[in-house]
Formats: C-alpha cells, structure tokens, sequence
C-alpha cells in the first residue's frame, strides 16, 4: 500500500472529495457507519467512487480515564492502555467488516490518541476533508450537559459539513 | 454487542428523500447548493445524462407566526387594525414566495427537481415535525456560525434539528472567507 501522504496528494489531484467518519465502540457509531456506506457509497448509486472514505477512531489516553492520583494509579496504567488499545483495534476491525460488507475499498483507517472532539476536527483539517459524519448518541439536555457531546462540539467547530447520523428512535 | 440485523438490508441507495431547510439568509441557499453538488448531482466526470432521480428533494420554508410583527413590548399599545394585519400577511406571503422561487432556481440551475412546502410556526419545531411526517431520510440546514453565547441567546435552529430530529441531520457551514 503506498505511503499515506502519496493517498492524500493522489485523491486531492484526482478531485475526491474525503469525507471523515468518526466512530468509536457504540451501536449508535456503527450505525452512522452502515447508514452513510449504504446512502453514498452504494454501488447503484457510486458516480465514479465520488468520496474517499477516512474512518476515524479516537483512542482515550489511560490518564483520562483514570483519575492519577488514587493509590495504584501507576500500577494500572499499563493494563488501561493496552485494554484502550485493544478496544480501538476492535472498533477499526469491525469498521473494516463493515465496509467490506459494502464493498467500499479505498478507505483509511486511523487511531488517533486524545478527546474524540480534538481527534475529529483536527482530521477534518489534516485531509481537508468536505464532510464529517458522526454518531449520537442521543442523550438528552442534561446527559449532555454533564457529559459533553462529542457530536455537539463537532457540529460547531468541524471546518466542514458535518452530519450527525442517528439511530431512529423504537416508537413501537 | 448483539450484531441487529437492520431492515434497511443492502438494497443499495433506494431514493432518498431530502429535505432542506430554506430561509431568506445566504447560509441556508449555500445549503442548498452544497447538497445539491453533492447528494443529487451524478458523476463528476462521467456521463452527464444520467436520468435515474437519485432521490427526492424537498424545500421546507418556515414561515415566523404573525404575532411577532404586532406585539410591540415598547411603545404604546398599537392596536393592530385589520388592514394592518393583512397587509403584514401578504407582505410575509411574498417573502416566503421570493424565498422559495430563489430556491427552486437553484434547483433548475442543476436540473434537480423540487418540491416546496411552506409550514407556519416557529422554524425549529416545525421543520422537524415536517422532517417527521415526510419520513426523510435525510434533513439539511444551513448554520450561521454563531459563538456559543449568542447560540444560547438568539437560539439556533441547526442546533435544534441536530437533536430533535428523528432522521440524520447535515449542518452546512458557510464556506470560510478565508483563503
């Protein structure tokens, strides 16, 4: 496979538009993932492979996820980073069935360590990409208000479109 | 993780209904384009005659209720004869009629086909309501690219759609000034 940077360089002289997919190991992202292959990617509707598909995972740093200073914390910080990376390869593993289950192949697939709101938009910059498409999780006001969302903060600061893809809600 | 089996299965993209939130600011019309480049429009290189519709787009205007031209918090009460309220209707008439031919001339421009509805009421609810009873797969809005305060303030309504409605949601920045 060539270099990364040759990708890039050949997609921008080619005129592919790159669309970025944020996801990590919810139902709600993989979702995003199925939903966006199926609606730009399939092959009855492919004009010409019209977006070069970049899937995005955002690896949490172990120190973020525990708190430092409880006793131990040393300790067990080799253990959370091997688990975090683990669960990262997965995520990429499964986005890989994914897309091969639609037969997209040109794809790129990273682990960038960080907060998944940093990781998202600095993609977006890194490949000038034209869209970013993203998961909900669909909490509520004051889920959101606690816990911050990533889909949120990207729906405001992404440098491109952004769309925000949502598992419909079971009204039976 | 359970693996759900989605009904939407791989029948490839069947048409999808695209619904695009215009109003009379320059963000929503960028929308507009933006969706239309890039969802309806086929292949960049290839065979321009492609008559197969890859789906159908329709433009949703919300039309501000009439209240908000009469009531007047300051000043003296102004009561608001009837000639008055109906010159306002038809003035607003004519705004969303302006709105909506400006739309579908984009749309023509492309060769894209549209449908245009016109609901009244407050945009946020009522584009997401439509975006319900449509069953779209898919509703665009336009953003302004407020700060966070003035968001909170002035209210946005891609904001809004972003979290009430049921289907995916595409926000379209205005295009950076910059180059």
């Amino acid at each position: 496979m060539a270099a990364k940077a040759e990708d890039a360089s050949t997609a921008a002289a080619v005129g592919k538009a790159v669309m970025v997919v944020g996801i990590d190991d919810s139902e709600h992202s993989f979702y995003a993932l199925q939903w966006t292959l199926l609606h730009f990617f399939s092959p009855a509707v492919r004009p010409s492979e019209s977006y070069k598909l970049v899937i995005v995972t955002a690896k949490p740093t172990p120190t973020s996820v525990i708190s430092v200073a409880s006793p131990g914390a040393a300790d067990v910080l080799p253990f959370v980073e091997s688990d975090l990376r683990k669960i990262s390869s997965q995520v990429i593993e499964k986005a890989k069935d994914i897309c091969a289950a639609h037969s997209v192949l040109d794809v790129e697939y990273e682990v960038v360590e960080g907060d998944a709101r940093n990781v998202l938009c600095e993609a977006v910059d890194k490949h000038h990409a034209e869209m970013l498409v993203v998961g909900s999780h669909g909490y509520g006001a004051i889920k959101r208000a606690v816990l911050g969302s990533v889909s949120d903060y990207c729906a405001h600061h992404a440098h491109c479109t952004v769309m925000i893809v949502k598992k419909p809600k079971p009204k039976h | 993780m359970e693996e759900t089996k989605e009904p939407v299965a791989t029948e490839g993209r069947e048409k999808m209904t695209v619904l695009v939130a215009v109003d009379e600011s320059e963000g929503s019309l960028y929308a507009l384009s933006w969706a239309l480049d890039n969802l309806f429009v086929a292949a960049v290189g290839g065979a321009p005659n492609k008559p197969q519709p890859l789906g159908r787009l329709v433009l949703v205007h919300a039309q501000q209720p009439l209240q908000q031209f009469i009531m007047h918090p300051i000043g003296p009460a102004v009561y608001a004869t009837s000639s008055v309220i109906d010159s306002v209707k038809k003035a607003q008439e004519q705004n969303s009629r302006d709105v909506i031919e400006r739309a579908k001339g984009i749309c023509r421009r492309r060769l894209v086909e549209a449908e245009a509805v016109v609901v009244a009421g407050d945009p946020k609810e009522t584009i997401c309501q439509a975006a319900e009873q449509m069953q779209t797969d898919l509703l665009v809005v336009g953003s302004r690219g407020l700060s966070k305060i003035r968001r909170a303030i002035l209210g946005s309504v891609s904001d809004y759609c972003a979290h009430h409605a049921n289907c995916p949601v595409l926000i379209v920045k205005p295009p950076k000034t910059s180059h």
